[in-house]
């Protein structure tokens, strides 16, 4: 399929196309499926929320979406390309360039400025340096007071503000945030999902992973998960 | 360009956690501080011998009996070695040998001979009675030697043919003996015999193989008289210049073997040997010193670099869950393989740079305390960036392909 410079497909608005994907993990000699035929397709600017309990499999669908894990069988096309068959070192380029993760446990640098956290993922893409897109994002995400402080010295909304703008510094086709607020208490959580419909608002195709069904209503459309299989669609599209 | 950005990475962890970074190149500063410390005390002590050897002139040849086994600086003229034992005795280089030799003065390489007499006296010093070194020798000797004479005179041509009972004293023996007064003329006995003293020494430099300012000298004719030898314990022979060299080296060793009938070298009752060998000897035997105290401080890079591997490897594990954070935002295996490696070298390099100027300091610290001179050699630290630089690789290389085989999800979960 011809891809344009953006590595978007023409034609169809589907971001994530998803059929049929099974995963078996070998455990202790015996496998565990914990993906039995998901079928799924994620159109540009959606937010989905993923729900389901813990041992659901959203978090083994999670890094396949992310193309942190590759499916036993099945098929999965991001932005219309086949991405089955990459290597690695392929699918470390792509996770680069289209996907940004946002997670529970923030995963910021320590010992470094919120600037530099926010730069990370410019260091193994091949664009420029990205510091002017940097701090436009420090900006729009309220933390311009704040961008030469280092990690260790934020609150915790802050420092997942930090988390969503280095997963939006290469702009990619989607954003995987798996438990944002997790850690955070209400009131910071309720802050942080504003700033994902927000950039939602702004383009951004989100995929949200959650178990709580407060959260899920932020989102457009929400997708249940059930040992391994989808049990049900609500919202948009449904 | 992402080459940079990646050491970046590597600095930053380097240089963020800073005592611990230092703690972990203490090793290497020791190993490196020691090697260059000691390589410099080395070439020091290799240029200090070599240098007192080179004040007897790199351009005499030294003939002494006895087949060529190797006696080492003792088998110099009047070396160290025979200070004290006596006059040598069954010799077999004669007469005739030096007056073959000495028609070959000016008509070829050969610039000046001298034929020395090795022997001892007891003189009365102001400290009591002691045991010093007279060499009998030619008139030459002062030349050859560069002797200078601070009173009096050397012997003459004249004086050495009629075994005239003259004596010459270095500066140190004549301060010894006579104090404040003037030696020149005064009588002293050699070994029983009397003799008139002629002439005291300039204070000379000290050669590393005999001490002239404690000895005396006296005509070769004299000496074979007074220590009841015929032949000569050594001929020196001046060479024109040290070019000349190896050229003299086998006149000489031609001419001896057709007085004593011998067909070739392997059957000569003589050896001939120049300054340079024995530079060449001396220079060995330092060099294999300095490589030896080197390699006992390169055990101890050996153990420097163990300590950064286990540093790395305690780090890797710490920060499992950034190097799943990495690849998950994009890096592959072999950047992660080069920020460890980066970060290994650099701590390394940084080790080694500390580690040259901390030898420097030791070698100039017991180089006073010892006396000695010390060479920090362009060589050396350059020996010591390589070493530094094999280090980090093979110690970093395990910890960094530990961190950059981990699996990205498992490394997010690592609590």
């Amino acid at each position: 399929m011809k891809i344009n410079s953006k590595g978007v497909a023409p034609g169809n608005g589907n971001v994530i196309e998803l059929k049929d994907i099974h995963k078996i993990y070998k455990m202790g000699g015996e496998d565990v499926h914990a993906l039995r035929g998901v079928s799924l397709e994620i159109k540009r600017g959606e937010f989905v929320a993923i729900m389901g309990p813990s041992g659901s499999g959203k978090t083994t669908l999670m890094n396949i979406i992310g193309l942190l894990d590759k499916p036993s069988s099945g098929d999965y096309r991001l932005d219309g390309e086949n991405v089955n068959r990459i290597g690695k070192s392929g699918q470390a380029q792509i996770r680069n360039r289209r996907i940004g993760f946002v997670f529970q446990a923030f995963n910021l640098l320590p010992r470094t400025t919120v600037l530099d956290n926010v730069l990370l993922p410019t260091i193994y893409g091949e664009s420029g340096d990205g510091r002017g897109r940097a701090q436009g994002l420090i900006e729009k995400l309220g933390l311009g007071d704040v961008a030469h402080h280092r990690s260790n010295q934020l609150s915790g909304g802050q420092v997942q503000r930090v988390a969503i703008a280095r997963a939006l510094i290469m702009e990619p086709s989607i954003i995987i945030a798996d438990e944002p607020t997790g850690n955070l208490d209400s009131v910071t959580a309720a802050e942080i999902m504003g700033v994902f419909r927000k950039i939602n608002t702004d383009g951004a195709t989100l995929v949200l992973i959650t178990h709580e069904q407060e959260l899920a209503a932020w989102a457009g459309r929400t997708v249940r998960l059930l040992d391994g299989r989808i049990i049900g669609t609500e919202g948009a599209g449904s | 360009m992402k080459a940079l950005k990646i050491a970046r990475q590597s600095l930053h962890a380097v240089f963020s956690s800073k005592a611990r970074s230092f703690l972990t190149i203490l090793g290497i500063v020791i190993g490196i501080g020691a090697v260059i410390a000691l390589m410099a005390l080395g070439n020091g002590a290799k240029k200090d011998l070599t240098g007192k050897i080179s004040i007897l002139g790199t351009s005499n040849i030294t003939v002494v009996p006895g087949a060529d086994v190797k006696e080492g600086p003792g088998a110099m003229h009047a070396g160290p070695g025979q200070r004290l034992a006596g006059n040598r005795g069954a010799s077999t280089l004669t007469q005739s040998d030096l007056e073959s030799l000495m028609e070959k003065v000016g008509s070829s390489q050969i610039k000046g001979v001298s034929g020395n007499i090795a022997g001892t006296s007891i003189f009365t010093t102001t400290d009591g009675e002691q045991r010093f070194q007279v060499t009998g020798t030619s008139d030459d000797y002062s030349e050859i030697m560069n002797l200078g004479v601070a009173e009096g005179g050397w012997y003459t041509q004249q004086e050495v043919s009629n075994g005239a009972k003259v004596l010459v004293l270095g500066h140190d023996l004549a301060q010894d003996i006579f104090g404040e007064a003037n030696p020149i003329g005064q009588k002293l006995a050699v070994e029983g015999a009397d003799y008139s003293v002629i002439g005291v020494l300039d204070t000379m430099d000290e050669n590393g193989v005999t001490n002239p300012n404690t000895g005396g000298f006296i005509p070769y004719t004299a000496a074979r008289e007074t220590f009841q030898t015929d032949n000569f314990t050594s001929i020196v022979v001046q060479v024109q210049d040290d070019a000349g060299v190896e050229g003299a080296k086998e006149e000489v060793t031609a001419v001896l073997l057709a007085n004593h009938g011998a067909q070739n070298v392997d059957l000569a009752d003589f050896t001939v040997r120049s300054s340079q060998d024995l530079l060449a000897t001396i220079s060995s035997i330092t060099d294999i010193m300095t490589a030896f105290l080197a390699g006992i401080a390169a055990i101890s890079l050996l153990v420097g670099g163990i300590g950064i591997m286990n540093i790395m490897l305690v780090s890797v594990t710490e920060r499992t869950r950034e190097i799943g954070l990495r690849k998950a935002v994009g890096a592959k295996t072999s950047d992660v393989l080069a920020q460890f490696l980066i970060e290994a070298l650099l701590l390394t390099f940084t080790g080694a740079i500390i580690g040259i100027l901390f030898g420097r300091l030791l070698s100039l610290g017991a180089g006073h305390m010892l006396g000695f001179s010390t060479i920090v050699t362009g060589g050396s630290i350059l020996l010591a960036v390589c070493v530094a630089a094999f280090i980090g690789i093979v110690f970093g290389i395990y910890p960094a392909a530990k961190a950059a085989r981990l699996d990205p999800i498992e490394a997010l979960r690592y609590e």
